[in-house]
């Protein structure tokens, strides 16, 4: 009985252990190896030991396109997380509350995160279009200066220009991104939805009780009561921002323009593996794009005993 | 007191709020009626006039649509029927079966979600290539036969709220686990298999990066890349590029519209689209 049960146990999960195998496992270790040789695809591997991960050093080093990579990703991840978290607390707590048409409001809120990330990625370039897009016109409108968007390199280029190549000029291309990025809050505003209706209404009645006003209930109920979906927000965007790939690789002609500002770690992997043919030195940088990423997420682990509420 | 926290400006902020959410939409359906010649028209009004429904035979007939519509579809039933059909089996031999190592290669399954794209790319392109599905739809199809973790736990986590009586009962009747798992599980599992198949049906459809990498003629375009090509082709004519994009938006609205609640009830679940 036992050993039959054991027989189709391992046969049921079988088709996952062979992908997990061939697909997971031994681009794994090969993409380990791979980090320590030189590989073309069309000669064999040759074991060059440390030399791609002196070359990424170097590059750190002078500010070469892997800096410029590593800081792109930074300020994309740090812009589009932080500022995911404000809007999606600050358009739950609006959508949570109890008017008419409520159930009309959060479904046009929530509509935008079905468009699927190409056509996303077109209709942004044309709305933040320097000349005919709307928010231009829009910034105009309000005696703005326009911005340069997907055609000028932004704040956090490399090395820093902020503020702007000229006066007014403050957002460029990761700034569009991180926008189409806040566009698609959807999914976040559904999880904060959640769990602001999971807060007990007795926590407001008795802070109510003690005087204190809106204001006050904001910041020592709700927000508090809020930290665990932060928590999540944070990792999950975190990891999703430095994987992100085809809105950059779109809005970027491919290539991380204009000047290298949207040349993220997962754009310059992709060009320096399937462009350069150079595999051994994208497979280091998956490596270390990796170690970074475990790095940080086991970092806010860490510190999430301060500040998550439980 | 007052009971519920709602400001009296609630109405107009919430307004605000939807029409700046939705107006990019808005934008994209309207500027896709419109003629080439009102595009950068000053002073620049959102209505077209007159309303050229022409623009959708015309961006329709620019790009082999039909036939990347084709690709997307077979795409999606692709990769939706080896998705249900390996990560049920694989979730049920995860939950209900006892064996040794069972939990040791749940942790490993577990851990491949955490594991970003990008480490495995390069080597996983190789084998895709040694298979010989270079330049085909199955490159994009086969991995999915081989359940994708992230399903796996979302069915796993389901099937174990499964009471173990309605297990044993089917067992003593004479079902095998494979008729436990189609005649118990499954049809408990309904609204589960339902989540799973609209966010692979989303996933399928919304996959720019798997042809990018592996897909060469033309003829294998899914619309999501086929949608590119155009762009790069007509990046002047932003009328029938927006109607493009419609159109290629259009079912996912749809999807959404029918199934609302399943698209909810998958990221309360869940936390993401996929």
């Amino acid at each position: 009985m036992h050993r039959s049960e054991s027989r189709i146990g391992v046969a049921m999960i079988s088709p996952w252990l062979v992908g997990f195998c061939v697909l997971t496992l031994f681009p794994f270790g090969a993409s380990l190896y791979w980090s320590f040789c030189r590989y073309d695809l069309l000669s064999e591997p040759a074991w060059v030991g440390l030399d791609n991960y002196r070359r990424l050093a170097g590059e750190l080093a002078e500010g070469g396109s892997f800096a410029r990579a590593l800081a792109n990703t930074a300020y994309y991840a740090l812009a589009s997380v932080t500022l995911s978290v404000v809007l999606g607390i600050t358009l739950a707590s609006s959508l949570a509350w109890k008017v008419r048409g409520r159930a009309f409001y959060r479904t046009l809120c929530f509509l935008p995160t079905v468009v699927p990330t190409v056509a996303a990625a077109v209709l942004w370039l044309w709305l933040l279009d320097p000349q005919l897009g709307l928010i231009n016109g829009f910034l105009q409108k309000l005696n703005l200066p326009a911005q340069g968007w997907f055609q000028s390199t932004s704040a956090a280029g490399w090395p820093p220009a902020w503020p702007g190549d000229h006066a007014g000029r403050v957002f460029g291309s990761k700034d569009g991104l991180v926008l189409m990025s806040l566009w698609g809050v959807g999914n976040l505003l559904v999880i904060y939805l959640a769990a602001l209706s999971d807060i007990p209404k007795t926590l407001y009645e008795a802070a109510e009780l003690d005087g204190a006003g809106r204001t006050r209930q904001f910041w020592h109920v709700t927000l508090p009561m809020l930290t665990p979906v932060v928590f999540f927000n944070v990792v999950m965007g975190l990891i999703q921002s430095v994987q992100a790939f085809t809105q950059i690789y779109l809005v970027s002609d491919g290539q991380g323009d204009p000047a290298g500002s949207t040349l993220t770690l997962s754009l310059h992997l992709f060009l320096t593996a399937f462009k350069d043919l150079d595999m051994g030195y994208a497979s280091a940088m998956a490596w270390v794009l990796f170690v970074l990423v475990t790095l940080v997420t086991a970092w806010l682990f860490r510190t999430s005993r301060h500040w998550v509420h439980v | 007191m007052n009971a519920d926290r709602t400001p009296r400006w609630a109405h107009f902020w919430l307004a605000m709020v939807t029409i700046l959410m939705v107006s990019p939409l808005a934008w994209m359906v309207l500027t896709s009626l419109k003629g080439p010649d009102q595009l950068a028209a000053a002073p620049y009004s959102w209505w077209p006039s007159p309303w050229r429904w022409q623009n959708y035979a015309d961006a329709v007939a620019t790009i082999p649509f039909l036939r990347y519509l084709l690709n997307s579809i077979l795409l999606c039933l692709g990769s939706v029927a080896g998705t249900l059909l390996s990560c049920s089996v694989v979730a049920y031999g995860f939950s209900r079966l006892r064996w040794p190592g069972r939990d040791l290669l749940f942790g490993a399954l577990i851990a491949t979600m955490l594991l970003p794209w990008q480490v495995t790319m390069v080597p996983r392109f190789l084998v895709i290539r040694e298979l010989g599905l270079y330049d085909s739809l199955w490159a994009l199809v086969l991995p999915k036969f081989f359940a994708e973790a992230f399903y796996v736990f979302l069915l796993r986590q389901f099937f174990l709220t499964v009471p173990q009586e309605m297990i044993d009962a089917a067992r003593v009747d004479g079902c095998s686990e494979l008729g436990v798992l189609w005649r118990v599980m499954l049809p408990l599992a309904r609204p589960a298999l339902a989540t799973v198949a609209l966010l692979e049906t989303i996933a399928a459809w919304n996959d720019y990066g798997g042809p990018l990498l592996y897909l060469n003629d033309p003829e294998r375009f899914p619309l999501a890349y086929g949608l590119e090509q155009f762009v790069s082709a007509h990046s002047s004519q932003m009328h029938l590029l927006m109607a493009a994009a419609v159109l290629f938006t259009l079912p996912m609205v749809l999807l959404f519209v029918l199934a609302q609640r399943v698209f909810v009830r998958g990221i309360a679940t869940t936390g993401l689209k996929g």
